[in-house]
């Protein structure tokens, strides 16, 4: 953090401090060259000499490459350098309010998070095109801009950050709440993460809760790495079910099984939208004639969100549990089981038996038809040997 | 007497998997499960209620039936049909133990579900498997049914579990019963050539054409000419 105040980056001039984090002091500037106003984002470089060099390299390297992104749905940066021991970005001045802060003073719609998560995606899509993994997507690098426009923040710098807070263990510490599995178990990270990152935000955006808490980083890396989230339909009933479903494909821990690029991501959660948008219409068109819309929807909600719960045919262990459908009824049979009768009791415990000779013989067809074959030949050639 | 929790008990478990279900668009994936839902509908009309339990999987069904190991083969013959209208489903049959958790607020758990799980993770669309101890279920309930089905192969599962798998096969039962109608000719002829053989063994090979062309009602003269025409026919 910044010892002194400060007036002058480079060629900016600081007309204020717009906030302060891990890294650094983000600053409000002005660039007497362009007359403009730009966040100048600052870096406190390491003491220590060889670190310093090469924080200084990667940090030029990152900086370039989100320079290099241009997309209506990521903040854009202008230039970087270094004043003494503080390396800078600047990047476009943003007038506009924090995902956290509009989490955080009231419950997201449904529409809204879908809508949102599109864009982030659709931006997310983008820089993963031009080979950049954000590798920190959270609610508080999420910007909403006037007319219903996102945009993602901190493009390179989360990278820079990640790489700078190793622990002693060598693991990475970013935010953990929005890590994806492989980040916290330190596997080779691409652009899944971000997904996988976007897909927590969007749940807790749909959920207005936190999906994976814990008193202390641990406790979150596990439930990162180990818990199963419930379907946010059965948290939030008015999330869709197709809705159950990308959040569910987004948040699988299995790389391979999620999400494989954001901008399929962003499509799906387009057609979820529209589904919403119609279904919202449809409600209002009909509202007056008092027509249950909900009929209109093909599957039924309540059995889909169990079927959510549920583990994969892939995943089931002998300790597996399966939800009992909703969709069914189930109680006459489940009732033999919780109370069994005396001859449920014998006939549902009872293993299957070999079949003998003698059962064989009473009860297959094949072998009744054989045996009579045999007693009436025997018979035959007993009457020809002794008659 | 009522129980609290139930005791382990077997049912034969149809797993209905909706072949790479997690890979297919999440539209693919409504229209497919909407899918599964009919068919599901459909297959367990044919079973009482309260022999069947639907058990929803993340990415298919499972249904538990109980005592009637028929009636689960049937609704798994059933449920075919529906790979030709887009439905990509894999079929695995098990028979092994389940149990409700939590007097069943809490869904079943089982190996019998975990093996039925397994089973139809080898399955391919369109195709049903079974295992072997769904196998011995069935021949316990109807022997000779198991003589249908045809081994599939030994397979080994995520778990390092090995089970031996069969499928049904119409050729098998056909097979089986043209081998059952030739053993029983064969053990027909076998014996009256025997008693044909004791009696000669006995009287005398004269005594014994005497008495069969006899009760034939067949004179000696008949005989005499029937026999050389016999040999006639044999020298030529």
């Amino acid at each position: 953090m910044a010892k002194k105040k400060l007036s002058q980056l480079g060629r900016y001039k600081i007309t204020g401090e717009l906030g302060r984090g891990a890294m650094g002091v983000v600053y409000k500037g002005q660039d007497p060259a362009l007359d403009r106003t730009v966040a100048l984002k600052t870096i406190i470089l390491s003491d220590d000499v060889a670190g310093r060099s090469d924080y200084q390299a990667r940090f030029s390297q990152e900086a370039k490459a989100a320079g290099r992104l241009n997309h209506p749905q990521i903040i854009t940066v202008y230039d970087f350098g270094q004043e003494g021991d503080l390396a800078y970005m600047a990047m476009e001045f943003l007038k506009g309010t924090e995902l956290r802060a509009r989490m955080k003073d009231g419950a997201v719609g449904v529409p809204e998070a879908v809508h949102i998560a599109e864009q982030v995606a659709e931006g997310l899509g983008y820089a993963h095109e031009h080979g950049v993994v954000h590798r920190d997507i959270k609610p508080s690098n999420i910007m909403l801009m006037p007319h219903d426009q996102v945009k993602i923040m901190d493009f390179g710098i989360a990278r820079m950050r990640a790489s700078d807070h190793k622990t002693s263990t060598g693991l990475l510490l970013g935010t953990p709440k929005y890590m994806s599995p492989e980040q916290v178990s330190g596997s080779p990270v691409d652009h899944r993460s971000d997904i996988f990152s976007l897909g927590v935000v969007l749940y807790e955006m749909l959920t207005h809760t936190k999906l994976f808490s814990g008193e202390d980083t641990p406790q979150i890396f596990h439930n990162v790495v180990n818990f199963q989230p419930t379907a946010p339909s059965r948290v939030n009933p008015e999330v869709p079910p197709m809705l159950d479903f990308v959040v569910e494909r987004a948040l699988k821990k299995d790389p391979a099984v999620r999400y494989q690029d954001a901008f399929e991501l962003a499509a799906d959660l387009r057609s979820v939208l529209a589904e919403l948008v119609h279904r919202e219409a449809a409600v209002s068109k009909k509202k007056g004639r008092e027509i249950d819309t909900t009929k209109t929807m093909k599957l039924d909600p309540e059995a889909l969100r169990s079927a959510l719960q549920a583990p994969a045919a892939g995943a089931i262990g002998s300790d597996t549990r399966l939800p009992v459908s909703l969709r069914f009824d189930c109680k006459e049979a489940i009732g033999r089981l919780t109370e069994p009768t005396r001859r449920d009791r014998r006939l549902l415990t009872r293993p299957p038996r070999p079949v003998g000779l003698l059962r064989g013989i009473a009860r297959d067809p094949g072998k009744r038809l054989l045996f009579f074959a045999i007693v009436v030949a025997a018979l035959a050639g007993g009457a020809i040997a002794f008659a | 007497m009522k129980t609290t929790n139930a005791a382990a008990t077997l049912a034969s478990v149809v797993f209905l998997r909706i072949q790479e279900f997690a890979r297919r668009p999440v539209q693919e994936q409504a229209r497919l499960r909407a899918q599964l839902e009919a068919v599901v509908a459909v297959t367990v009309a044919e079973l009482a209620p309260a022999a069947r339990i639907v058990l929803d999987a993340a990415d298919g069904t499972a249904i538990a039936v109980l005592a009637d190991p028929q009636g689960a083969l049937r609704l798994a013959e059933r449920a075919l049909p529906a790979t030709a209208a887009g439905l990509p489903l894999c079929i695995g049959i098990n028979h092994g133990t389940v149990q409700m958790a939590s007097g069943g607020e809490n869904g079943m758990i089982g190996d019998g579900i975990a093996v039925a799980a397994s089973v139809a993770e080898f399955a391919s669309p369109s195709r049903v498997l079974i295992s072997r101890s769904f196998r011995d279920a069935l021949a316990d309930v109807t022997p000779g049914t198991e003589a249908g089905f045809f081994p599939a192969g030994t397979f080994t599962d995520g778990g390092l579990r090995t089970h031996e798998l069969f499928f049904p096969d119409a050729q098998a039962a056909r097979r089986r019963q043209r081998r059952l109608i030739a053993l029983g000719a064969a053990v027909v002829i076998g014996l009256v050539v025997a008693g044909a053989a004791a009696r000669v063994a006995t009287g005398g090979q004269q005594k014994f054409l005497d008495g069969v062309f006899g009760k034939l009602g067949i004179s000696a003269k008949q005989r005499e000419n029937y026999t050389r025409g016999l040999r006639e026919k044999l020298k030529f």
